[in-house]
């Protein structure tokens, strides 16, 4: 009895086995072909990846929009891709499936600054471009990162706003997505560390609050900062989500408090105005779209050869004008894209349409 | 002296009476800390911004009280959530009621399928369920087509969620309204007593001459048929349809159910077992901010809490048990 | 050997009931096969390496595949998996980081594993009253809650000293050492399920637990013992996980379970207890692995491959049964 089950479990394992090596083989066989198709790639198109942070998300969309018509227009061949969930495991499966893939570079939204350097390295090591865009990896697992605007810059643009809507003191509070956030921590910092200087000092942040850009808990969270802080003046919200959920708890109750932040035109076309019915006066992104079509030129200059990554690279990027790389806080090197853009009552009717 | 003893009895007999004093302590240790809590605007406030959970809640309730378990309703709720976000940005439809009535369809023939696999195909449900919220996500995702609807797009829709009738938000008359029809059928009407009667003893149910399958479809096509209606109202609540809508919260519709001594195993549990259940989970979702627990330890707390709840329960019943126990020696 | 004697009889009015499963997992073989086939016809770069290649992020989940079988089998669930693998990777990584000695990182990541498996069963087996299902619900949030108390503001942890990691994620030609260590796992954990008076209790717990009870056998000892075995895998998993990623965050890890309970099901173990076996899993973990890999390669919508396994998911069930119910009236049919 022992022996039979030993011996099905056996040929399980072997046929297991066998399976494999029929799917390995049989690759095999079309193996010549897909070299041919290879080499016909190698003399004609590169292809060049793009990974956002997650799907069914306009703002990943568009990025990924702006990549691909540069790519397009380049003559490159471009693959899209969307990991299944917006985390690192994720697009560690991404990266590897692009790997097998061949593509010539890599330009990746990370969803974690550490978690996808082995896959990364990994890519590098195959002879793959691998540079960041939107929100960076750490320096070992990046050869340069475009960034949408100067983390010291936001910083800049949040605090004068955020001085401008109060008054020039008061109480004001953040609302940020989760308390990790890469970005959203820098950006924070970035306003602490501009906060120092005597022009804000009479300006008093009583908290910084996380809403995990989900809008129920953005809402709780809201809703807890007006009861808390009656004196509340402004509430700064760094993050799309949370940005958009403070504006639906501050319009309907037609609260005093302002906001501002970093927000996507179209989903706050409704919030934005200068008058008391509006809970916002301004507020602030970049173009996702440029950002994705400067990413585009960056991997096409570096699988060129045109840079390399180091800071005092320069290159021109099509009819954008042209680039140079810097060095970056963090020991690596940048891309600035350029100034955080402003959107107000003047131009929102016009941008809610693009993006 | 009689009398005294059954009020105590009553209390401590009950399983709701002792979840009513734990939310009775949680509230007032809170507002001690937090005076502005027990406000009536605080409080309606977080009905609303809970009221989704809550509706789910009772659905939940049907599909644990007949033994099953359904984790796709999150996914119902997005899929329907993101049609009507859909339906309303590029203009097919803007009647509100007409809107309502989609995503209650849609919640219905979601439910219906899962209810068909489970009760005629004889899939286990939480293997079911478990199928369908992949499925129903990727729809969800499939049919916004990497498109938010944001609050422009919603147009009139929105304003649902801010209209008051009688002085109470809308989205809270339709979760008071949706409990008290749950009250009243699962306490008065024959097909709550079937429910009961299929959760507590599916073999003797079946041959009493309960149709055990057709109760078991209807049970799951309710619970669809709500999370299309909280499609809708999430929608509406919070201005804007996001194919991630709701992601994971299945757990906390289970969780608001168990914590009110709904049983995973079917058969018992009470209406108002599961509002005093979905409303702990939201006062302690509403409170953590309030009370000014670090953001970072949020989650172990609410996990912790949730623990020390069910385990709580646990220790009760023993006790009640026992001392039913010395009554019958004595 | 009392063992003997009763598998003996065990056995006996086995035989029917045996060929059918027999016929699910040779099945499942089949399937394996035309999904390779399928898979390297669709992708020009489905490869014996390229597959090899992706494998070890797949790879790591099976680990949580094997005694989550056993945990099925008996009726129950762990939903917490996935948050022990974040919090172990995290304190991993913390503890490389400590520039330890790798011996001891590696003794940390498999401790932490193993103490939050043995809570999850410590809690079930002293308040038996309680569902599975919420309990390891409330001790997802905490496990993940903790881990996202250690990782701080920053929320992410790289790993400063990646020396030993590199060596456990080291290859034998193209074949990495996790398919080994997998390889070893697996034969271990199906030979006890079908070969010891230890899995033997496992399948009766799981078809009648009082009974089970009554006949002897230490109920509540087996579910810890299970519970924390569930723990030193996801500890072990997530040592793997560290080595693909170099590093962890609050997301790590997410949606692991789900995954794992999926494998499994589609490998015709019952969630409802007593049924199945893990060489079924085992063979629908990899297919499942495989179709995700090649459909990953024709970089086809990752909701769509969502799509797909969901409803497999469901067909897999679903087949069998209307399978089975349609034989049954056949059968009547002639009886009458």
């Amino acid at each position: 009895m022992k022996k039979k089950v030993l011996s099905v479990l056996l040929c399980v394992a072997m046929a297991a086995t066998l399976a494999v090596g029929c799917g390995g083989k049989d690759s095999g066989s079309s193996d010549s072909d897909s070299k041919s198709s290879d080499t016909s790639k190698d003399s004609g198109k590169k292809t060049y990846a793009i990974v956002t942070k997650s799907a069914g998300n306009p703002f990943n969309e568009k990025e990924a929009e702006g990549f691909q018509k540069v790519i397009e227009a380049e003559g490159g061949e471009c693959i899209v891709k969307h990991p299944e969930a917006a985390t690192a495991d994720a697009q560690v499966s991404v990266i590897q499936s692009l790997i097998s893939q061949g593509v010539d570079s890599i330009a990746i939204a990370a969803n974690d600054e550490n978690a996808l350097q082995a896959s990364l390295e990994e890519a590098m090591d195959a002879g793959i471009k691998v540079s960041c865009l939107d929100s960076k990896t750490n320096t070992d697992s990046r050869q340069t990162f475009v960034n949408q605007a100067g983390t010291k810059e936001i910083g800049q643009v949040l605090m004068d706003a955020v001085l401008d809507i109060t008054g020039g003191e008061g109480q004001w509070a953040i609302l940020s997505a989760t308390s990790q956030a890469t970005n959203q921590n820098a950006w924070i910092d970035a306003m602490k560390e501009v906060m120092k200087d005597d022009k804000y000092s009479k300006l008093e942040l009583v908290e910084v609050a996380y809403g995990d850009d989900e809008p129920q808990k953005s809402t709780d969270q809201t809703q807890a900062l007006l009861s808390k802080y009656p004196d509340l003046k402004v509430i700064c919200a760094p993050t799309t989500v949370g940005i958009n959920a403070a504006a639906k708890v501050l319009q309907d109750e037609k609260s005093s408090v302002k906001l501002t932040g970093l927000g996507l035109p179209s989903e706050m076309a409704e919030y934005i105005g200068d008058d008391d019915a509006h809970s916002c006066p301004y507020m602030f992104l970049w173009n996702p779209s440029d950002l994705g079509s400067l990413s585009a030129y960056t991997s096409i200059a570096l699988v060129d050869g045109t840079i390399t990554g180091k800071a005092g690279d320069k290159f021109t990027a099509g009819d954008m004008g042209d680039y140079e790389i810097v060095d970056a806080d963090d020991g690596g090197t940048e891309i600035i894209l350029g100034d955080p853009f402003k959107f107000d009552p003047s131009n929102i009717d016009e941008w809610k349409d693009v993006y | 002296m009689k009398e005294k003893k059954s009020i105590w009895k009553t209390i401590t007999g009950s399983r709701e009476a002792s979840l009513l004093i734990v939310l009775i302590i949680l509230c007032v240790v809170i507002s001690f800390r937090s005076p502005s809590f027990l406000t009536l605007k605080s409080i309606s406030d977080m009905l609303k911004n809970n009221a989704v959970i809550m509706i789910m809640t009772l659905g939940m309730l049907g599909v644990l009280l007949i033994g099953g378990i359904d984790i796709s309703v999150a996914s119902t709720l997005a899929f329907s959530g993101m049609t009507v976000g859909m339906l309303l940005k590029y203009q097919k439809v803007e009647n509100t009621f007409l809107l309502f009535l989609i995503a209650i369809g849609i919640g219905a023939a979601c439910g219906l399928i899962i209810g068909l696999v489970i009760a005629k195909g004889k899939v286990l449900p939480i293997i079911a369920t478990m199928g369908f919220m992949y499925i129903y996500r990727g729809m969800a995702y499939m049919i916004g087509n990497s498109q938010w609807a944001s609050a422009e797009n919603l147009g009139n829709f929105k304003n649902f969620a801010l209209g008051k009738v009688l002085g109470i938000n809308n989205v809270v008359l339709i979760m008071i309204i949706c409990y008290i029809i749950f009250f009243v059928v699962m306490k008065w009407t024959k097909t709550g007593r079937k429910i009961y009667a299929v959760g507590s003893n599916r073999e003797a149910a079946s041959i009493s001459g309960i149709n055990t399958s057709n109760v078991e479809l209807m049970v799951y096509t309710v619970m669809g048929t709500l999370a299309g209606l909280c499609g809708a109202l999430a929608v509406a609540v919070y201005s804007s349809a996001q194919p991630n809508m709701l992601y994971g919260k299945e757990m906390d519709v289970i969780a608001a159910c168990v914590i009110g001594g709904v049983s995973m195993t079917g058969g018992r549990g009470s209406v108002v077992g599961a509002f005093l259940g979905s409303l702990i989970l939201a006062i302690i979702a509403k409170a953590l901010p309030l009370v000014g627990i670090d953001a970072i330890a949020q989650n172990t707390v609410k996990g912790v809490i949730i623990l020390v709840v069910v385990i709580l329960n646990v220790i009760t019943q023993r006790v009640m048990d026992k001392n039913n126990l010395k009554g019958r020696e004595m | 050997m009392a063992g003997k004697s009763g598998r003996t009889i065990v056995n006996v009015p086995d035989k029917s009931w045996k060929k059918t499963l027999l016929c699910w997992e040779s099945m499942l073989v089949v399937v394996f096969i035309l999904i390779n086939i399928f898979c390297a016809s669709i992708s020009s770069s489905y490869q014996f390496s390229s597959v090899l290649r992706e494998m070890p992020k797949y790879l790591t989940e099976m680990f949580l595949l094997f005694p989550m079988a056993y945990i099925l089998i008996l009726g129950e669930i762990d939903i917490s998996v996935g948050a022990i693998v974040c919090l172990s990777a995290t304190m991993t990584c913390m503890a490389s980081n400590k520039e330890w000695p790798f011996i001891v990182v590696v003794l940390v990541s498999l401790l932490v594993g193993t103490i939050c498996g043995f809570v999850n069963g410590l809690i079930l087996t002293k308040f038996t009253e309680l569902p599975p299902m919420i309990v390891t619900l409330g001790t997802q949030i905490v496990f993940r809650g903790i881990a996202e108390i250690s990782l701080g503001s920053g929320g992410s942890v790289s790993l400063s000293n990646t020396e030993g990691f590199r060596m456990i994620a080291g290859k034998v030609g193209t074949i990495p050492y996790i398919l080994f260590v997998v390889a070893i796992f697996a034969v271990i954990f199906t030979v006890v399920l079908s070969k010891t008076t230890f899995g033997r209790s496992v399948y009766a717990i799981g078809s009648n637990s009082r009974a089970a009870y009554y006949s002897g056998i230490h109920v509540q000892r087996i579910r810890l013992i299970i519970y924390t075995a569930m723990g030193f895998m996801a500890g072990l998993a997530a040592l793997f996980l560290t080595s693909v990623l170099y590093g962890a965050n609050t997301t790590t890890g997410n949606g692991f379970e789900m995954d794992a309970i999926a494998m499994a099901v589609f490998g015709g173990i019952s969630t409802a207890g007593g049924k199945g076996k893990l060489q079924g899993g085992i063979i629908s973990g990899l297919i499942i692995i495989c179709l995700r890999i090649g459909l990953g390669q024709i970089n086809m919508n990752p909701q769509l491959i969502l799509i797909i396994l969901g409803a497999l998911l469901i067909l897999a069930v679903l087949l069998p049964n209307i399978g089975g119910e349609v034989k049954l009236k056949k059968k009547t049919a002639a009886a009458k």
